[in-house]
């Protein structure tokens, strides 16, 4: 196979490009060993493809609503990821605002510990007040939040997020850098959500390589609104970077949302 | 020979799509994917599929590496006559059937596998196209259930049958995989496998030799399967059977045809 299909620097005409993917799940496995196992299978497609860091966020058993101690025990994992690899992993905080207090020990915690940044997951919704605190705690410290989002047409969680609610908490905390995860999981409608609040940004993980939506992202958000993700290990890096390489976009928009606006958010905790 | 198993023409009816024979040459240029199998998306969607599978034959007409797999709508009390006819076409390689878009069940494809059979064509089953989680309001369109596509193939060993958009999990469960790995005339299109790894894990659970490269444009970008392919870093004997060698046995093709 030929080299120019990849992404990174050897595929762009010997220009550097940096890579970050904003959106990996380490393992939803009980042990460490096997969560390091998942993470160097991640790593393995990762450096195929030149990515240069990884932004893990470990999620307990994805439970709706996991206690302090959980979330505490999810974090030790992926602090224990990142210190295998600290060249190229970057933690994200895992919380659950129904437990504020305990959450934003949670991230000053992380946060000492050198993560950069915080996952929401489905706890409860991007527009309940109780986020409220970790929002404004975020916007503080300067640290985005991940924010899962999608519109299901069947089977949405109880409390999962739509790109509704992102937009609600993104009115509210204007100053909060927010990353509403899952491009294709949103889809028009999600885009148009997000669109008035150039606080929130999107990844392009989610779903299946459906051609045109990168680029309508784009148009409707503009290219420093994007970085890339992929959900892996659930999705892969061949399926994720094809949204982004395959999109009728110029160089300069798929440096940006290849790696450039994600290195922007975490400006200040990303080493050079 | 390197080939497409899975691109179409045509509308997508709920988003725009680009759908041309000439965003397709380019997609096949930008990939050096010299040869493509190519369905009328249209012919999805319409009860009666032909005017779609007729006007993909006049988009083929003249390019010899673009073959055909019009789309058959069983519930028509004449696709048997229409198989026979489809058959008679140079560029026709096989037909599309499916079964979710068109409202029958699979267990209803068994007689039209033998007579696609004897017409020397491959029936290509179509399994979904989009996420179910992302279907318009409007419209669900119920995905087919892979076991039933197994057990036709397993009950026609005479046909040919490539199973389009079949998903990891579906492809990893060991007991259908074993299943699979038996039989020598079924194929699986990789457009909708993804996962870390996907193509290695199939390649593990299936065997290379049932692995179809297949890239579903316009509705998928069509990078995003061969960056699939080549992040297995499979031998290069085995590539070469994912990205041809394995299409050119289903469909029964030669690069100069």
């Amino acid at each position: 196979m030929r080299e120019r299909h990849r992404a990174g620097r050897r595929s762009s005409g010997g220009r550097s490009s940096l890579i970050i993917d904003f959106h990996v799940h380490p393992g939803f496995s009980a042990s460490r060993e096997g969560q390091r196992d998942q993470l160097e299978r991640i790593l393995r497609d990762a450096r195929y493809h030149h990515v240069d860091r990884v932004c893990i966020s470990a999620l307990a058993d994805l439970s709706q609503s996991p206690t302090p101690e959980q979330v505490r025990q999810s974090n030790d994992s992926a602090l224990d990821l990142m210190s295998n690899y600290p060249e190229e992993v970057i933690g994200l905080c895992y919380v659950n605002p129904l437990y504020p207090d305990e959450a934003l020990q949670e991230i000053d915690r992380c946060l000492e510990a050198g993560m950069a940044g915080i996952k929401l997951l489905i706890a409860c919704k991007a527009s309940d007040e109780r986020v409220d605190p970790i929002a404004a705690r975020a916007a503080e410290l300067r640290l985005p939040i991940l924010q899962h989002a999608w519109y299901k047409r069947d089977g949405q969680s109880e409390n999962e997020s739509t790109p509704a609610d992102v937009a609600a908490l993104a009115a509210r905390h204007p100053k909060t850098m927010i990353v509403m995860a899952h491009l294709t999981g949103g889809g028009e409608r999600g885009l148009a959500d997000i669109a008035p609040y150039e606080n929130v940004s999107v990844d392009t993980s989610g779903s299946e390589p459906e051609a045109g939506i990168t680029e309508m992202a784009v148009r409707k958000l503009g290219a420093h609104r994007i970085v890339f993700g992929t959900d892996a290990p659930g999705r892969g890096y061949g399926a994720a970077l094809g949204k982004v390489l395959g999109a009728r976009l110029s160089p300069r928009e798929k440096a940006l949302i290849l790696g450039q606006n994600a290195a922007r958010l975490l400006s200040g905790r990303l080493e050079p | 020979m390197k080939m497409d198993a899975a691109a179409y023409l045509g509308a997508w009816p709920f988003r725009s799509v680009e759908g041309t024979i000439r965003g397709l040459l380019a997609a096949m240029r930008e990939l050096e994917v010299g040869h493509a199998l190519v369905s009328p998306m249209p012919a999805l969607f319409y009860m009666d599929p032909e005017p779609a599978n007729d006007e993909l034959l006049r988009r083929l007409r003249g390019r010899p590496a673009l073959w055909a797999a019009p789309v058959v709508n069983l519930r028509l009390a004449n696709a048997g006559r229409y198989v026979e006819q489809l058959a008679q076409h140079p560029q026709v390689r096989a037909v599309r059937l499916a079964p979710g878009f068109h409202g029958y069940p699979a267990a209803q494809v068994g007689d039209t596998l033998r007579a696609l059979a004897d017409h020397d064509l491959a029936a290509v089953i179509q399994l979904r196209v989009q996420d179910e989680r992302s279907h318009p309001p409007t419209s669900f369109i119920p995905p087919v259930a892979i076991e039933e596509v197994i057990a036709l193939a397993e009950s026609v060993p005479a046909a040919r049958v490539v199973v389009a958009a079949p998903r990891q999990g579906e492809v990893e469960d060991s007991a259908r995989a074993e299943r699979i790995r038996a039989l020598q005339n079924l194929w699986l299109d990789i457009s909708h496998l993804d996962g870390v790894g996907s193509i290695r894990r199939a390649r593990e659970a299936v065997g290379v030799e049932r692995l179809l490269f297949a890239t579903c444009w316009p509705f998928f970008y069509a990078r995003s399967a061969l960056l699939k392919v080549e992040e297995a870093e499979l031998p290069a004997q085995e590539t070469e059977r994912v990205m041809g060698g394995n299409a050119a046995q289903a469909f029964r093709l030669r690069a100069d045809q």
